[in-house]
């Protein structure tokens, strides 16, 4: 005789906690905020023993349900985007639920809404965000208006052709060799039209959207919390995409050694 | 350059470069403003230490400490997370010019030019994330020495 298990009363604070620990995860929260959103959360909700633990890649939730067994749950989370505003959103519904001004379902609804909205900057205006960020700094370093301009334009073609390459999935480690390639490949390869570009600077501030700087705050912070593991592991992500960036960029200068003429 | 100029670059650059960064992680519209002040505070007082005549590690750290203290204090006047004003506080001060003269010089075979950068530009990042983690301490200190009255 098949087993069917009726619904279980606590699904939907389960499914709740769940929705705001992976919102948390997948947009670039830190590992702590994630675990401090889940446990507050159940409180709010007024269940018993509420344990969360974190780890970068998963989350894990555990509460003693009504008729006193332990709930359960086991969730795989993918760092997938960078989108504090949806963090916030989340972190904001776990104060309201924890002084008691969503029940709920009303909560489960609102992470629901969080989870398919966009963010402040929908599609496209990544563009001119990576534009201002590259004019911004390329300016800091001390460039001319050529310059300044050129790692502008530069900067927002290496983001449309990240967005453009964002479909396909696990493309995170490859966009950011492709992003340092392109980035130092097409100042190097202007300067021969344009001599009076400042190819370093160009690159430099064209390079400024693509830095890792949301996992280096994360693996402070983590790391401050003492949650070790996590501030390893974003530390890690941070100094790879680092290193990733640059081999691309390198790559940029030796494939401009060959068109030169020079040895490899 | 003349250092009004130096000046004005700083200002204008960490500002608006750092609100491209953050429009990219997409931080809540109304933090953007205090996100570029705050760019401007730690790029200002990195750039001040640099002038009046401390290393460049202790300018970064000291950059990123005063930085974070006030990204802290946004964060809570503004009931926004802290990350936001984080990221924009570490931004300008982040070695990008470094780390591409590292691999540029590796890329032309000069080996020693290239560890020389490669090592400044570490010492930087490791700077920065000690001025983060000061920060983040004082910050809890200050938290609970002056509990906010409405939590």
């Amino acid at each position: 005789m098949n087993h069917i298990p009726e619904r279980v009363p606590e699904s939907p604070c389960m499914e709740a906690l769940q929705l705001a620990g992976k919102i948390i995860m997948e947009n670039g929260g830190e590992t702590y905020r994630a675990e401090e959103t889940v446990t507050r959360m159940g409180d709010g909700f007024g269940l018993q023993d509420v344990e969360s633990f974190a780890v970068p890649s998963g989350l894990f939730i555990s509460f003693r349900g009504k008729d006193g067994n332990p709930v359960t749950s086991v969730k795989r989370v993918h760092r997938l985007h960078r989108n504090l505003s949806r963090v916030d959103e989340a972190n904001r519904i776990s104060r309201c639920v924890e002084t008691g001004e969503l029940t709920v379902e009303q909560a489960v609804e609102k992470l629901r809404e969080i989870e398919s909205m966009s963010g402040a900057f929908r599609g496209w205006w990544s563009l001119p965000a990576a534009f201002l960020c590259a004019c911004g700094f390329a300016a800091l370093f001390g460039a001319n208006w050529l310059s300044i301009a050129v790692a502008g334009l530069v900067a927002a073609l290496v983001q449309a052709l990240e967005t453009g390459i964002a479909r396909f999935r696990n493309f995170g480690l490859t966009a950011s060799v492709l992003g340092g390639l392109f980035t130092a490949l097409l100042p190097n390869l202007l300067v021969l039209v344009l001599p009076a570009l400042q190819t370093e600077l160009v690159v430099a501030g064209a390079i400024m959207p693509l830095v890792p700087g949301l996992a280096m705050t994360n693996a402070v912070q983590d790391s401050m919390r003492g949650d070790m593991l996590s501030g390893l592991s974003h530390g890690v992500q941070a100094i790879l995409t680092a290193f990733l960036i640059a081999g691309g960029a390198l790559l940029a200068v030796a494939i401009k050694r060959v068109m030169m003429g020079g040895g490899l | 350059m003349e250092w009004w100029e130096e000046l004005l670059r700083a200002i204008l650059g960490a500002f608006f470069g750092t609100i491209g960064f953050a429009m990219l992680v997409h931080v809540p519209r109304r933090a953007l403003p205090v996100c570029g002040l705050i760019a401007i505070l730690s790029y200002l007082v990195y750039f001040g230490a640099l002038k009046i005549g401390l290393s460049d590690p202790t300018s970064i750290f000291l950059g990123s400490l005063i930085g974070s203290l006030a990204g802290h204090q946004s964060a809570r006047k503004m009931k926004i997370i802290g990350t936001v004003f984080l990221v924009s506080a570490i931004v300008p001060v982040v070695p990008g010019l470094g780390l591409y003269r590292m691999m540029a010089y590796l890329g032309q075979n000069r080996i020693s030019d290239g560890a020389n950068m490669g090592i400044r530009a570490m010492i930087t990042i490791g700077m920065i994330a000690l001025g983060l983690g000061a920060g983040a301490m004082i910050s809890r200190i200050i938290r609970s020495r002056f509990p906010s009255k409405n939590p």
